[in-house]
């Protein structure tokens, strides 16, 4: 059972990918969905032993590398972080199968989307269950493949083709950071697999390097600040892409990595609160920039880097187990705002920009019911899922050993996560009708196959965090300090007021500053790496390395060089016969006279 | 003594003939001549210097091949100058490298 959670995704793969042709959409779409579900309720069983039960399983599925120093299995290894990710993973995956199968009923290449879909959850798991640094890396990889694969689904469009390659390209920069730390890993501990590793770590320097290299590779899978600037434009895939890649579980893999760390991170402070600085300033960074976007899955994919924000924060105070909490509460939540985003969409005949919506409440009750439990879930409102895990976090980093600037950078993240949620409420379904006339008259909900995962996503979103409040603290939790009463408070004072804003704001006279602009090119982000990296890089490999040294230097100390020399002197060597016969008796004199010299 | 200086002085007209002359033919022909002259005066005066025959005898086979060689070399010149109409050295480049 154990592997079959994990085959079925990849058997679902291959059946959709490679058969195809022969089961159409709809069967494909069938195929994986239903291997999919199987698959999900396979792990719920697993849920339940691991962490009801409370009993870990190890798998070891057979030898891979063996050298003298370095052996590396493959295996498995299902313990209380790797089912929380379990449930996360393929419930969402299960939901966001089901949901293609509306959502993408007219596309031609539904079979390849199905595939690709399934594949993705297949590498998830692989990353999630492996037990040792270098399986994880495959999956690391592979979720990064099918990312590329799946932001250009519609690869005839150039914006997407950009996109892809802006997200593999980003996400390989945080690639090299894991690798280091992998090998830096080895060559301090000499084993590579979580058990043996977390039971003989010791303190020694390399730790911190360790840690700030693992914490560069989730910088950029987990789109953080630096790093995060491929997460918005991931947006040009196909909406439950972005459902499931980039709001539940890819960009999570980062955090998975932090925790899933965590032992080493507790020998490395420094790395610690360089985890908790990052985090709370891409919190900050994202919730600002989210705010003034006119684009509704832009909207939620800020929103995403925020929460994601929050997480890597909460693993910057000693407290992983906190952040997989969120990671759980998140995935179900935002999953829903995605696809609740995906339902509007689908219903405006594709429009995603939030200024040509507004006032379709009457039309898509229910979508909107559902984008608003996701939405205040989001906010933390009280006795949501979002509230026990936003808030847990803001606790904590009030209660952090380092630094409190993180603390008030959350609060306020809290404050512009309202804001901006209900910004995207307020604009798409209750402002002012702003639509054309034609999605007006085409305006309704979609079928069940759509509404269906929204639903279990929205009753998710309700009840999950208070059910897994008890599980995922089931082995202890570091007993957390108690917070003054006010401080509790404030998140939830600091959402209401963000809720309250977004509908006194129409009748603030705005005006577009240039702040705004600065807000919503993203704090210039692209600009400035473009400026001076991008453009600087893109010069240097055109100009340098391959216009002086490789078709420049190399090419004339070795082929064209050699052989233009040679083509000229033998040109040369051959204008001496110039047929004329002074010069030939010349010639023979000297060569004679030549000779003489020489043979006597 | 002055017969090898002659002979030597002549046989370097001779070559720079050879080598100098850009204009005819037939100068060149002259100055191999010259040449072969010089070379059979030097034979000469080696067979009276070291009295022996062969000297003398080569000298009288070298005239012979001189004469073969220029009767040779003038009907060679004179068919040339039938198909090309001229016997500058300078225009005698055909075989160009």
């Amino acid at each position: 059972m154990y592997l079959l959670v994990i085959l079925i995704p990849l058997l679902s793969a291959i059946g959709s990918g490679l058969g195809g042709r022969y089961l159409g959409g709809k069967g494909a779409g069938l195929l994986a969905s239903v291997w999919v579900i199987i698959s999900c309720l396979l792990s719920f069983i697993l849920c339940y032993e691991i962490l009801i039960n409370g009993s870990t399983v190890y798998i070891e599925l057979g030898r891979w590398i063996e050298s003298y120093l370095l052996i590396t299995n493959f295996g498995l290894q299902f313990d209380m972080i790797t089912a929380v990710m379990l449930i996360v993973v393929i419930t969402i995956s299960g939901l966001v199968h089901i949901y293609s199968t509306s959502y993408m009923r007219e596309d031609p290449h539904l079979p390849r989307f199905m595939s690709y879909l399934s594949l993705f959850t297949f590498f998830m798991l692989v990353l999630v269950t492996s037990n040792n640094y270098v399986q994880l890396f495959i999956g690391w990889e592979g979720v990064g493949l099918c990312s590329y694969l799946l932001i250009n689904f519609w690869f005839t469009r150039i914006q997407a083709n950009k996109a892809a390659i802006k997200a593999m390209l980003i996400n390989r920069i945080g690639d090299i950071g894991l690798m280091l730390a992998i090998i830096l890993i080895w060559k301090e501990f000499g084993t590579l697999d979580y058990c043996s590793l977390f039971s003989t770590l010791h303190p020694s320097s390399a730790c911190t390097w360790i840690c700030i290299l693992l914490t560069i590779g989730a910088i950029g899978k987990s789109a953080q600040l630096g790093l995060h600037t491929w997460l918005p434009d991931a947006m040009e895939g196909p909406t439950p892409v972005s459902a499931l890649i980039h709001a539940a579980t890819m960009v999570t893999a980062g955090v998975f990595l932090i925790i899933r760390s965590a032992p080493l991170f507790d020998y490395s402070p420094t790395a610690t609160i360089i985890v908790g600085l990052v985090g709370s300033l891409t919190a900050f960074f994202a919730a600002t920039v989210g705010l003034v976007q006119s684009d509704i899955k832009k909207v939620i994919a800020y929103s995403t880097c925020s929460q994601l924000g929050y997480m890597v924060m909460a693993c910057g105070t000693y407290s992983c187990i906190s952040s997989l909490y969120h990671l759980l509460t998140h995935a179900f939540f935002k999953a829903l705002l995605f696809l609740g985003a995906g339902s509007i969409i689908h219903a405006l005949l594709d429009e995603q920009d939030l200024r040509k919506m507004g006032g379709i409440v009457r039309d898509l009750p229910l979508t909107y019911i559902l984008m608003l439990i996701g939405s205040l879930s989001l906010t933390g409102f009280p006795y949501l899922s979002g509230f026990y895990s936003k808030d847990l976090i803001l606790e904590l980093t009030y209660n952090s050993y380092c630094l409190i600037s993180i603390y008030w950078l959350a609060t306020i993240t809290a404050f512009l996560t309202a804001f901006y949620s209900f910004r995207l409420i307020y604009l798409s379904f209750v402002s002012k009708p702003n639509l054309t006339r034609t999605s007006t008259a085409h305006l309704q909900e979609a079928d069940w196959n759509l509404l269906g995962p929204l639903l279990v996503l929205g009753v998710g979103s309700i009840i999950v965090g208070y059910i897994a409040k008890n599980m995922v603290f089931a082995s202890g939790i570091r007993p957390l300090l108690p917070v003054p009463t006010i401080v509790s408070l404030v998140p939830v004072i600091m959402s209401v007021t963000g809720i309250l804003l977004v509908f006194i704001r129409p009748y603030i006279k705005s005006r577009g500053s240039r702040f705004l602009l600065f807000l919503f090119y993203a704090w210039e982000f692209n600009q400035i790496a473009n400026y001076y990296l991008g453009s600087p890089v893109w010069k240097f490999g055109h100009i340098v390395s391959y216009r002086t040294i490789d078709r420049g230097i190399l090419e004339i100390l070795g082929p064209t060089g050699i052989a233009q020399f040679m083509i000229n002197r033998t040109q040369q060597l051959s204008n001496l016969q110039s047929g004329l016969l002074f010069n030939y008796v010349l010639v023979i004199l000297v060569g004679i006279a030549i000779a003489l010299q020489y043979l006597n | 003594m002055s017969y090898l200086v002659l002979s030597t002085i002549i046989l370097l007209i001779g070559i720079l003939g050879i080598i100098l002359n850009r204009s005819n033919l037939i100068i060149t022909l002259m100055c191999v001549e010259l040449v072969l002259l010089a070379s059979t005066i030097l034979l000469l005066f080696e067979s009276r210097v070291l009295y022996t025959l062969f000297g003398q005898i080569f000298a009288i086979m070298i005239l012979t091949v001189a004469a073969a060689e220029s009767a040779i070399g003038l009907a060679i010149m004179v068919n040339y100058y039938r198909l090309r109409g001229t016997i500058a050295v300078r225009a005698l480049n055909l075989l160009r490298g």
